[in-house]
């Protein structure tokens, strides 16, 4: 049986840690994922923006009072990519 | 957390510790049943002393203050979910539930007349609803057993006067909001959340 090849861009330990929260949540707010993950701030940018650039993710940005806030939740697309991921992920794991 | 590659064991461990993260929140939502239960514990109080010990002739005055805790539960609630730095569907579906039964219990009291002014019983009924959910939401098991009573009064209540229904209103909200909801402020509380 053929394996099937992981998604490059979930397979990386902090893009995974993101969908995975995210996909229990409606959505979540910048410094939530931060605080989650352990993840630095400038890391967790850079990672959010590739996730966002496959359309994975939405992320808005906005401001509450003076201080902006960003929110990310998962697309349709991203959901559809991770539960992919996970049966790929079962296909290797299989004995 | 660093950017790098892992086995599929690694990155089926990492999805269940962080489904694990998100699904551990608990949302305190004492308040709500507090300041339910004591609006509805004077107002039936009061109605139940009205009708039965004196001529007054507006003795439902007391339900006004509905209308002070509507405006205080959107406030509040408007104010929890702006502030949240995570949304998770079980606050979502809490809210679209107790907004729900609001316009069902408000329908009922400007139609009372279309229901024989049982109106009690089954606001009782509905409130049961709405706490056995809650707690079944929440896994918080005193909220499902006040809900559990506001039904077994609802079925004494309907064949009860309107003073006495006033009564086991307050009994249900006792039982069914504020004890529950005291317990859920001292378990969240104890537990540092």
């Amino acid at each position: 049986m053929a394996f099937r090849a992981l998604d490059p861009l979930l397979h990386s330990q902090l893009r995974l840690a993101v969908m995975s929260l995210l996909i229990s949540v409606e959505s979540a707010d910048f410094v939530y994922i931060k605080e989650q993950t352990g993840a630095t701030a400038g890391n967790l940018s850079v990672q959010l923006d590739k996730l966002s650039t496959a359309g994975y993710i939405e992320v808005s940005k906005h401001f509450e009072g003076k201080k902006p806030k960003t929110t990310c939740k998962v697309t349709p697309k991203g959901l559809d990519a991770f539960e992919s991921y996970v049966k790929s992920i079962q296909q290797y794991l299989k004995p | 957390m660093e950017d790098k590659e892992m086995s599929p064991e690694a990155s089926l461990d990492l999805i269940q510790t962080m489904i694990g993260k998100a699904r551990k929140r608990y949302t305190d939502n004492s308040f709500f049943f507090l300041l339910w239960g004591w609006i509805v514990l004077t107002a039936s109080s009061a109605h139940f002393y009205f009708v039965t010990y004196t001529d007054f002739e507006h003795p439902y005055i007391g339900w006004s203050l509905t209308i002070v805790g509507g405006v205080i539960s959107g406030i509040v609630g408007a104010r929890k979910g702006k502030n949240s730095v995570v949304r998770n569907y079980t606050d979502k579906m809490y809210g679209w539930l107790w907004f729900s039964l609001g316009m069902a219990m408000f329908t009922i009291i400007f139609n009372g007349e279309m229901v024989n002014w049982q109106i009690v019983p089954l606001i009782m009924l509905l409130a049961g609803v709405g706490t056995v959910v809650s707690g079944a939401m929440m896994g918080f098991v005193p909220l499902q057993l006040g809900g559990a009573a506001f039904w077994a009064l609802a079925i004494i209540s309907f064949r009860q006067p309107e003073n006495y229904q006033m009564l086991l209103m307050g009994l249900g909200v006792a039982v069914g909001y504020l004890l529950p909801g005291y317990m859920m402020r001292y378990k969240l509380k104890s537990h540092g959340v």
